[in-house]
């Protein structure tokens, strides 16, 4: 094409159009479907019931039969009666033992390995839901969370072994895990409803689905890791497979896979609030209350105790794993420890104090209450305002645009198309199916709903993470201010971040908007931040040498090869803000995460099934796209 | 080469040997294999079929006690033939029998009674077990055995005396030095007192000093206790300081074996040439190698036989007279004078 004069009208124009063909293509395709279909209705929803009935069949059959068929007397009843029973024996020894035990063994268990000093933070922890009169919910949650996460490494260790010894396995397990960690945790909810009632046992094994990748995976990366000397050495010795995996690639791969323990701790304690939905109880039922009771004093007390549970339970699982012995007490010390716990017991037992003294409850939290309810009501000016803004001017007009003035086969074209110019064929065949699924089930329209919150949510959160990182990653003394408030953000769950929002924008989209962004932005700013510092120092040396402004060298140099990694944190970004969108159903989203919630409530198989596909349908076409997009930013990789 | 050629001291038995050994990597080794048997070379061979030829068809024979060399540049195969020998990883072609038994045809647990027992292995970068003390690191193979932990302690603690590391044995080995690392790895493998020593580069991660210790110290190791070695390195002048044979691998191929006076003397090929050209004779000639044999009293000051020109230097220079060279027992067995010694220090000779 470079031969082609300048003058030459229409090889010029010709070349454009060999160029640009695609987006020409998008175009004309674009304005001649819509001139065909823009009579047509809402998507026919022909799949409807044939997609519907046999789910809604199968769960009553499941519900009529769970007490006499064989799947579930000899399986799921056994399993759930095993799981119920962990439960049960956990929470009562725990609220057996008088209460100030608890926090004395927390603090013995983490100042045998960590020192005394680093003990204090857990000690604490474990004793803070007490003060607030939170003893016995702590106590039920706390149980909850330690059987979930011991299930989840008692699977997800040997899972993550067989990954790292065969990766045929691995690739398999890959888009399972992909998957469980995609999709927003509620749609989670219905299976677990239909195999095991309702009640802690369902939301144990939910909590278990969604906290199991990080350990499988982590277990896996770690025993990658391991140096393959260090196999070879103990292969050379005559080690059996299983002794090099037990004596060297194991405790070598320990430091990863507790960093996936802790993870999975984290996703865990996420989601522990909202299995409440299936009956779970203890802390989340709190915060459900205090939601619909609109009391921010409180609903902040009990997700701080949330923390504290977390907090408690990851420095537990970090002492008890230990990894340089010589730090540990002599057998003299640990058996003085042990026995001053026994005389802890006794002395309980003796002076009738087991249950937490009611002395220190501060059940009310009124001043934070009123100072909130004030603070909502002198601004309320503002919140109006931006909760109009964007309803009636983004909100509304997109959604409709979406719904109602684009006819759907025109909507279709367009993502499938683009999808093509992103990622190829195999993602332009992904998309379309998914989305004419979604359709055919009668999906069409609350999923449109809950993207254009999406959208609005991840536009929001990008237009704030997007500079807050940048700034942050040229600036290592913003990075270290900011820290601590994205570490807190990061550890808050979800749920608690529904109730400022919602005290001060009312129940609506908004506040399920609000909530996603703050849920949302942390990663965002993380990565972004991380992948701006990640530029390599010569490059930017390099265009300084040739006299570049810093404005020249941010957006010529840092931020294209920044750019990959950008786009992988922005995905992070969207998956957050659909997780968060359609949990804010709860508070008057509406669209998918509403219809999660009622189905869950009301025990619609059927319905349910259908907006869970629905939900994983948008996950992954969000997902697979941004990735392709990310893959195409990514500079071609040296060859071999 | 041929395989006449690389054959060994014949008049010791063969503890270890190779014969006809292939190691191919990539989708049709057998393919592969014909082509290299036709003299095609290596990149040739892997633009065509895919394949990478790491070891072309080697023979070795190591006597018991001997200190065998491979001396070759990164790429040349080297690395993946000691793996081979040690059966880290199966030949494509080829035998290698430890004491007239072949290690390929063994299965998984016969391999590992004979690794258990019989041979071990230093490694390039230590492979120490950072999880585990110092002590516990070099007890591993005897873990393995399935000796008793007091007893396997006990014995890793005498072999800790052994490679200088006594009263460090409760350190975890990254808290130490690379040289002492490294006499870690040494002691592991000492552990279980095995017939054969595999060495891959062990001390080529190590400061230049560091490694002249190391290099002594496996001197004096070997001087108490003859073991017999395979050693791996890229560097000439530690194999002419170490090893009693030296092969010289190029391309997965030996290309001259021989000691090292062999080499210096009649290098097979250029390449070969390359190597042994800047090498000083002084350093690999030896006492013994250029004395007039004489027999009788000795007179004035002796030098042990197996003892190199360079470091006689210092009591050549220190009188006129000749010098005397006494076998290990202490009798003389020859003497050497100046005039013999600067004419070798002259080029070209």
């Amino acid at each position: 094409m470079t031969t082609v004069a300048p003058t030459a009208g229409l090889p010029l124009a010709l070349s454009g159009l060999r160029r640009y063909w695609r987006w020409v293509l998008l175009v004309v395709g674009f304005v001649i479907l819509q001139a065909v279909f823009s009579s047509a209705d809402e998507f026919p929803a022909w799949f409807d019931d044939t997609f519907k009935d046999p789910i809604d069949r199968a769960g009553n059959w499941m519900q009529a039969h769970r007490r006499t068929h064989v799947v579930f007397t000899d399986f799921f009843t056994p399993l759930s009666d095993a799981v119920r029973w962990a439960l049960d024996s956990v929470e009562s020894a725990l609220l057996w033992v008088p209460w100030f035990v608890l926090p004395a063994s927390v603090f013995l268990v983490v100042a045998r390995s960590h020192g005394w000093r680093p003990a204090l933070i857990p000690a604490m922890a474990m004793l803070y839901p007490g003060l607030i009169g939170l003893w016995e919910e702590t106590v039920d949650t706390l149980a909850l969370m330690t059987i979930a996460v011991f299930i989840s490494v008692a699977v997800g260790v040997p899972l993550g072994v067989w990954g790292a010894l065969r990766p045929r396995a691995e690739k398999t397990m890959r888009p399972a895990l992909d998957a469980m960690q995609t999709v927003p945790a509620p749609v989670y909810f219905l299976p677990m409803l239909m195999l095991f009632g309702i009640g802690r046992v369902p939301a144990t094994f939910a909590t278990v689905i969604y906290a199991l990748p990080p350990v499988v995976r982590l277990t896996t990366l770690g025993i990658r890791e391991v140096p393959s000397h260090a196999v070879e050495a103990s292969e050379m010795f005559g080690a059996t497979p299983r002794q090099t995996m037990t004596k060297v690639q194991l405790p070598m791969a320990l430091p990863t896979i507790m960093t996936g323990v802790s993870q999975t701790i984290m996703m865990a304690l996420g989601i522990v609030v909202l299995a409440t939905m299936l009956g779970a109880g203890g802390l989340g039922q709190e915060i459900m209350d205090t939601l619909s009771q609109r009391r921010t004093g409180r609903g902040f007390a009990v997700g701080l105790a949330v923390v504290a549970v977390a907090i408690v339970l990851d420095r537990i699982s970090r002492a008890v794993v230990v990894t340089d012995r010589s730090k540990l007490p002599s057998t003299r010390t640990t058996l003085i420890a042990v026995s001053a716990l026994v005389v802890l017991v006794i002395v309980g037992f003796v002076t009738g104090t087991t249950e937490f003294p009611d002395v220190w409850d501060v059940k009310t939290f009124d001043p934070v209450d009123n100072g909130v309810d004030w603070t909502r009501d002198n601004l309320r000016w503002l919140t109006r305002w931006f909760n109009d803004l964007v309803v009636a001017e983004f909100y509304v007009p997109v959604r409709d645009l979406l719904i109602d003035t684009i006819a759907w086969p025109v909507l279709v074209f367009v993502v499938g198309w683009m999808s093509w110019m992103i990622g190829g064929r195999k993602l332009a065949v992904f998309t379309t199916a998914m989305m004419l699924a979604t359709g055919a089930i009668g999906m069409w329209s609350p999923s449109l709903d809950t993207l254009t919150q999406v959208v609005a949510a991840v536009a929001l959160s990008v237009a704030i993470a997007l500079p807050v990182g940048i700034w942050a990653g040229r600036n290592p003394r913003v990075e270290a201010a900011l820290g601590p408030v994205l570490d807190a953000l990061q550890t808050i769950p979800s749920l608690v971040y529904i109730i400022p929002a919602v005290i001060f924008f009312t129940v609506g989209v908004v506040p399920g908007i609000i909530a996603s962004v703050l849920y949302a932005i942390v990663p965002g700013i993380r990565i972004t931040a991380l992948a701006i510092r990640e530029v390599p120092e010569a490059s930017i040396e390099a265009s300084q040498v040739f006299g570049a402004t810093p404005r020249q060298t941010m957006f010529g140099v840092r931020v294209p090869l920044a750019a990959p990694t950008i786009m992988a944190g922005i995905n992070q970004v969207i998956m957050m803000v659909l997780a968060m969108v359609i949990i804010s159903g709860l508070v008057g989203g509406g669209a998918l995460g509403f219809a999660t919630v009622s189905a869950v409530k009301r025990s619609e198989f059927g319905n349910g099934a259908e907006v869970a596909f629905a939900i994983v349908a948008i996950a992954m076409i969000l997902d697979r796209t941004t990735q392709a997009i990310a893959e195409r930013l990514r500079p071609p990789a040296a060859e071999q | 080469m041929s395989t006449a050629q690389t054959i060994g001291v014949d008049a010791l038995p063969a503890v270890l040997a190779g014969v006809g050994v292939y190691k191919v990597f990539g989708p049709k080794p057998h393919r592969a294999m014909e082509m290299a048997a036709e003299g095609i070379s290596r990149e040739e061979i892997l633009r065509t079929t895919g394949n990478t030829v790491a070891v072309c068809d080697v023979s070795f024979e190591v006597a018991r006690g001997e200190t065998f060399v491979v001396m070759g540049l990164s790429g040349s195969g080297k690395s993946t033939l000691v793996r081979c020998i040690a059966r880290l990883l199966d030949v494509t072609r080829g035998q290698v029998t430890l004491n007239g038994d072949d290690l390929m045809a063994m299965s998984e647990k016969e391999l590992r009674d004979v690794r258990r027992r019989n041979m071990s292995m230093v490694f390039q970068h230590f492979g120490l077990f950072p999880h585990r003390t110092v002590i516990d690191n070099v007890a591993y193979g005897l873990e393995i055995q399935g000796l008793a932990r007091d007893i396997r302690r006990e014995r890793a603690r005498e072999i800790l005396d052994v490679v200088g590391l006594g009263g460090w044995g409760d350190h975890y080995p990254q808290q130490l030095s690379g040289g002492m690392q490294q006499r870690v790895g040494l002691g592991r493998a000492l552990a279980i007192e095995p017939e054969v020593l595999f060495f891959d580069e062990p001390f080529s991660a190590l400061d230049p000093l560091i490694r002249r210790d190391m290099q002594n110290e496996l001197l004096r190791l070997q001087a108490e206790t003859q073991r017999t070695i395979v050693f791996i390195t890229h560097d000439f002048d530690e194999a002419i300081k170490l090893g009693d044979r030296i092969a010289i691998m190029k391309d997965g191929a030996f290309d001259q074996v021989g000691t090292a006076l062999e080499l210096l003397a009649n290098p097979a090929t250029p390449y070969v040439r390359e190597f042994t050209e800047d090498v000083s004779r002084t350093k690999v000639l030896r006492a013994g190698n250029v004395m007039k044999p004489h027999e009788g009293e000795t007179v004035g000051p002796t030098v042990g036989a197996d003892r190199s020109i360079d470091a006689i230097l210092s009591v050549l220079l220190e009188t006129t007279d000749e010098i005397g060279v006494v076998d290990p027992s202490g009798s003389l067995v020859g003497v050497i004078d100046r005039g013999a010694v600067i004419s070798l220090l002259e080029p070209g000779s």
